[in-house]
């Protein structure tokens, strides 16, 4: 890996160093987890990628090459996953998480960006030749902010890996999205091996954060983020198009109910909306808690819960329609929930894993 | 031999051929000297009581060791971190939203403000405007006072008080987890900024008691205070300090009676009581005059003075009350009891002396004080005992009452003494050489278990049961906070203390630590940076990490507490939270922070230990601990060679030390068993146990000696022994005890461990003498060797 470290840093830089077998991580900042077959695999701080085979009463830790907080993990298939993080970094595993490879780092990434802004560039530089006088200020000042852009990306890449991605999402062992900070999208089509920058084909000329991606029922895929961005596909992440947000704050999470093109956003201050139109058209869900919300899930039996800060469980037994809030008595944030036997729920957040019963108490 | 002393068969101890030119000196010049010992006791005296008690720190920790040096060097970047109080304000009934509750508590909080020595921009409570609740919204921050605007005590203002507590994020510090307390957290000035003077530790104590826990705890059956800091436990500890005034009444009364029973003569009661305190004024002048304090180890050493003192003088009324029963007035039996004692006394305080002084060999202030008192109180115990004390007795003399209990009392313990006797027997001393080599192997098995440094929790210094010790428990039990913190010093080039390799190698080694047995938790720059981030993203945790990016490392830490970093921003401190202070929890920490600096300290950043009061606490055990063989090894040395030099055989040697290896054995047994570690407070206790133990040998094997030189059988001249000197040494032993015994009830831990330990010592070195020594005689001492060797030399 050709990764610019200070030479006087005796310490190997952190996506060199492997992270630390160590009982701690089922206790540790967890960002995000998922389902894997029958088994839970979740991540976070220090490069922890911990599994459970028995609905989170015991745990093992991957074997994980980087140390850094990692924030998204996904599996396409039962075997194949992958997990994100700051620094960029972007891991496979092919054996259900219990081993994990560095396919790509934010500097390779901010390499692949910069390549999209110059052809980005050179295409609008073409245009402007042939374009009409009066449409030629407009498009110079397109011009400016993606030399602004990359600008940006460049300095950044002098700094190194800055940057972190924030969610992952594969539809199989192949095809698969990752998103993250000021816009960094990509995506591949062979399980990882090579990336392509697809920021070109996002309408955010900010660069807002793209915090999480997902598929909804009917095979839609969504990304939101920051800013109230809203981001949809509907040919399998070809192309995408805005959707305009009720709410401008950001938004962390995007779930689908489980009914057709229907999905629930959510973010900041636990703003929380609905859609049954693949994001046409928006119905803002009343906000009793006031708690950032950060993930959520769809139980088989229809069931949706929402997590957030301040230890906020949130539940609906009306297809998203109006919940109901409870707070766990910790008050720690959970980031992400994933249901278990019964209407129990394993949450993980800023104090570990937690077993609990459908209004977040917890069972142990 | 050319020992002129064994010359013509005369013992060199009884038989003196003409009277000594000390004593002409002495006894030609009784009004002078008399005259001289008044004024220099006024002078010393008035001295004496002007003497200060004296905490200080500095003085209780290896100065010398390298965490020390590292800690006193960065003494000013550290400053704001270690000196504080928290004072917990608990309700007992219902919890903290109460308008009664928040009144007391606002109260309390202006009544610290007004304390002398509290750093009133960093105090904080409820009540004060720096502490803030904030919530992240679209546009950014948003906050305010936890009280909300307009309180009134109502109940809407009660609920909008209990959701700004919520979102505070002070749950846990300032707010107890279970709502039923708060803090207010004062940090202090280590010296006043107006006026330049040190914090009065004793007197600020006394204030938090008055005007807080008295005022508002005691007045209200439904708040309690609790109050924990480093100048509150030294508050305590000046206290206790206070508290040894009543002990030395007490040892004072219990001795008097007991020599009083001893002797039945009321002068040779009260004149070696008043020529002890004599003593005891003259050590205190001359340590004032040199410019000492009291602590609260040297605070001990005018007991033991006092009562070397008074076991000396006992010998003087004894050895005048047998001359004055034959008939001698009382400047004759002075001068007879001076002759006769000036060279074992002598040689009994100087051997105490040499003992004392092996103590100097520890690198820590208190212990060479306290080396330095008990050999200078020694010095003066052999001036006011062998001058003052002789010189009164030749004007005021024994009482006839005195006189006639040692004709009396003589005979009538003859019996006893010949039933002692038997310690001496071929048939009874295997058995006791038996039981010894049994104890001595019980002991050896115990000894196993013994520590090295503090093992309670809490703070070592006070009892367990102390009401500081309670606070302590209470607030550790409900807030997240321990009391013992290790800091670890990161150093750096000026300016670059924030630098993201920096704040990387503190967050390793943070991590190394953590997964360290022993290790509750950490905090550094580190941490804040992280935090700061994600709340600055929004709140989001996918954020908590340390940015690349220094401009975002740099607004992150903007508002780090104090402490964190130092003005010129060169050093940095990684704070270590443990678990306890066991001495195996301190090293096991500290190797791998030692490990971890070795392969990460560059030009960027080193690692030095280590302040906090476990850092101390691992450099005074290393001192300690590499202390204690040598000290042992010199104090055994010592006390051999003198005996040596006195008797000329190595037999003897054997005799009389052997009874103080054991005993030293059973005292380290004893101490693994109690729970009691080798610590600043019990290392002394092994050089002052053997020191002043290895008198009762060499008094009983010089009266063996002279006996066997008379022809006498071992257990015939043990008989003779025990007759002429066994008395005498019983109650010296019994005496040394009274001295120490009631530290036992001081409110400072170590004192009390001390005591108990010291008690054990002189008693059982006591018991040794008289019960093994013989025992050894028996199967070391040839007595018919002996006597053809004296006779040789005829």
């Amino acid at each position: 890996m050709a990764l610019s470290a200070p030479s006087v840093f005796a310490l190997a830089d952190i996506i060199e160093t492997p992270s630390r077998p160590t009982d701690l991580a089922p206790q540790s900042l967890l960002n995000d987890a998922t389902i894997a077959g029958d088994r839970i695999v979740a991540t976070g701080e220090r490069g922890h990628i911990i599994y459970s085979d028995d609905e989170g009463q015991t745990w093992e830790q991957g074997q994980v090459p980087v140390s850094v907080t990692m924030t998204g993990i996904d599996f396409g298939t039962e075997q194949h996953g992958w997990a994100v993080g700051h620094s960029g970094v972007v891991l496979h595993s092919g054996d259900a998480g219990e081993t994990w490879e560095l396919q790509l780092t934010g500097i390779e990434a901010a390499k692949l960006a910069i390549e999209t802004k110059q052809e980005q560039i050179a295409e609008l530089e073409e245009q402007i030749e042939e374009a009409p006088e009066e449409e030629k200020a407009d498009l110079e000042w397109a011009l400016d902010d993606l030399f602004f852009t990359m600008g940006n990306l460049e300095a950044d890449l002098d700094v190194g890996p800055v940057n972190p991605l924030l969610d992952v999402w594969f539809e199989n062992e192949n095809h698969g999205f990752v998103v993250g900070a000021y816009g960094m999208i990509l995506r591949t089509t062979d399980g990882g091996e090579t990336w392509r920058d697809w920021s070109a084909r996002i309408d955010n000329p900010q660069s807002f954060h793209l915090n999480s991606i997902t598929q909804v029922t009917g095979g839609a895929i969504v990304i939101v983020g920051e800013a109230g961005n809203i981001h949809v596909s509907v040919d399998g992440g070809d192309t995408w198009e805005r959707r305009e947000s009720p709410y401008s704050g950001s938004l962390f999470g995007v779930i689908g109910t489980g009914e057709a093109n229907e999905m629930l956003a959510f973010g900041l201050r636990g703003n929380k909306m609905l859609s049954t139109d693949l994001g046409q058209s928006w119905e803002m869900i009343p906000n009793d808690a006031g708690a950032t919300l950060n993930s959520g899930m769809v139980a088989d039996d229809g069931r949706i819960t929402l997590v957030g800060n301040g230890g906020a469980v949130l539940l609906s037994t009306d297809g998203g329609e109006s919940f109901r809030p409870y707070f766990r008595d910790d008050r720690e944030s959970v980031m992400a929930v994933v249901p278990v036997s019964g209407t129990n729920l394993l949450i993980v957040g800023e104090g570990g894993v937690k077993f609990t019963d459908a209004r977040g108490k917890n069972l142990q | 031999m050319s020992n002129p002393k064994h010359d013509k068969g005369e013992h060199y101890l009884t038989t003196p051929k003409a009277e000594p030119f000390l004593e002409r000196l002495i006894f030609n010049n009784r009004a002078i000297i008399l005259i001289a010992f008044f004024f220099l006791t006024l002078f010393l005296g008035y001295n004496a009581i002007k003497i200060q008690p004296d905490a200080s720190f500095e003085r209780m920790i290896p100065l010398e060791h390298p965490y020390i040096v590292n800690m006193l060097d960065h003494r000013d970047d550290l400053e704001n971190l270690g000196n504080f109080v928290r004072i917990a304000v608990e309700v007992k009934e219902g919890d903290i939203f109460t308008q009664e509750y928040m009144e007391t508590l606002k109260q309390i909080t202006d009544e610290v403000f007004y304390l002398n020595g509290v750093d009133r921009s960093g105090l904080k409570s409820l009540w004060t405007s720096n502490v803030r609740w904030v919530e992240v919204t679209e546009q950014g921050f948003q906050g305010g006072t936890v009280i909300p605007d307009g309180y009134d005590g109502s109940r809407d203002s009660l609920e909008a008080l209990r959701q700004n507590v919520l979102r505070s994020n002070e749950v846990g510090r300032l707010i107890s987890d279970n709502f039923r307390s708060t803090i207010v957290y004062a940090p202090l000035y280590e010296n006043n900024p107006e006026t330049g003077e040190p914090l009065d530790y004793g007197s600020f104590s006394r204030q938090l008691e008055e005007k807080i826990r008295d005022k508002y705890g005691a007045n209200n059956p439904n708040i309690e205070i609790h109050i924990v800091g480093f100048a509150k436990k030294v508050g305590d500890l000046i206290e206790g300090i206070g508290a040894i005034a009543y002990f030395a009444g007490i040892t004072i009364l219990l001795t008097t009676l007991l020599l009083y029973g001893y002797s039945r003569c009321i002068s040779g009661t009260l004149v070696p009581v008043f020529s002890s305190i004599v003593a005891v004024f003259w050590q205190l002048g001359i340590l004032k005059l040199l410019g000492y304090g009291l602590d609260p180890y040297s605070v001990l050493v005018p007991f033991l003075v006092f009562a070397i003192g008074i076991s000396h003088g006992v010998q003087v009324v004894n050895a005048m009350a047998i001359e004055a029963s034959k008939g001698f007035d009382p400047i004759t039996a002075a001068r007879l009891a001076f002759r006769a004692l000036y060279i074992p006394g002598m040689l009994a305080l100087i051997s105490d002396a040499f003992g004392f002084l092996t103590l100097l060999f520890i690198q820590i202030d208190v212990i060479k004080d306290l080396a330095v008192a008990a050999g200078l109180g020694v010095a003066i115990v052999i001036i006011t005992n062998l001058v003052l004390h002789p010189l009164i007795m030749s004007y005021i003399g024994i009482t006839k009452g005195g006189v006639r209990h040692v004709q009396s009392h003589g005979e009538k313990q003859d019996r006893k003494w010949r039933v002692m006797s038997y310690f001496a027997h071929p048939g009874v001393a295997p058995v006791s050489l038996l039981i010894a080599v049994i104890g001595l192997g019980v002991g050896l098995y115990y000894k196993q278990g013994l520590k090295v440094g503090d093992l309670d929790q809490g703070a070592p210094e006070l009892r367990a049961d102390s009401r500081y010790n309670k606070d302590n428990a209470y607030i550790i039990n409900n807030y997240s906070t321990s009391a013992d913190v290790l800091v670890v010093m990161v150093k750096t080039p000026e300016e670059q203390c924030t630098q993201y390799n920096v704040l990387r190698a503190m967050d390793s080694l943070q991590w190394e630590l953590q997964n360290t047995p022993g290790v509750q938790s950490s905090a550094s720059l580190a941490d804040v940076s992280k935090i700061v981030t994600k709340a600055l993203n929004e709140g989001n945790w996918n954020w908590y990490e340390i940015s690349r990016n220094q401009t975002i490392i740099n607004a992150s830490i903007r508002e780090a507490p104090a402490g964190l970093i130092n003005t010129n921003c060169d050093l940095t401190p990684v704070l270590v939270f443990l678990e306890d202070h066991k001495a195996e929890t301190l090293q096991t920490v500290v190797d791998r922070v030692e490990e971890f600096a070795e392969n990460n300290s560059n030009e960027e950043h080193t690692f030095l230990l280590a302040a906090g009061n476990a850092g101390v606490e691992a450099a005074t055990n290393e001192v300690i601990s590499s202390a204690k063989n040598m000290m042992l090894a010199f104090v055994y040395g010592v006390v051999s060679f003198l005996c040596l030099l006195t008797f000329r055989s190595i037999r003897a040697v054997i005799c009389i030390v052997t009874p103080l290896g054991l005993t030293s054995i059973l005292c380290e047994a004893i101490m693994a068993t109690s729970g009691i570690g080798i610590k600043v407070a019990t290392l002394p206790v092994i050089a002052l146990g053997v020191g002043i133990g290895v008198d009762y040998g060499i008094y009983i094997y010089t009266k063996l000696e002279k006996f066997i030189l008379e022809g006498k059988a071992l257990q015939e001249a043990y008989y003779e022994t025990l007759r002429s000197t066994g008395k005498a040494v019983i109650f010296t032993g019994v005496t040394l005890g009274l001295g120490v015994v009631t530290w036992i009830f001081s409110p400072i831990k170590f004192q009390a461990d001390m005591g108990f330990l010291l008690f054990f010592m002189f008693l059982w070195n006591m018991v040794g003498a008289i019960w093994l020594l013989p025992a050894l005689a028996r199967f070391l001492l040839r007595p018919d060797h002996m006597l053809a060797k004296a006779r040789s030399k005829e």
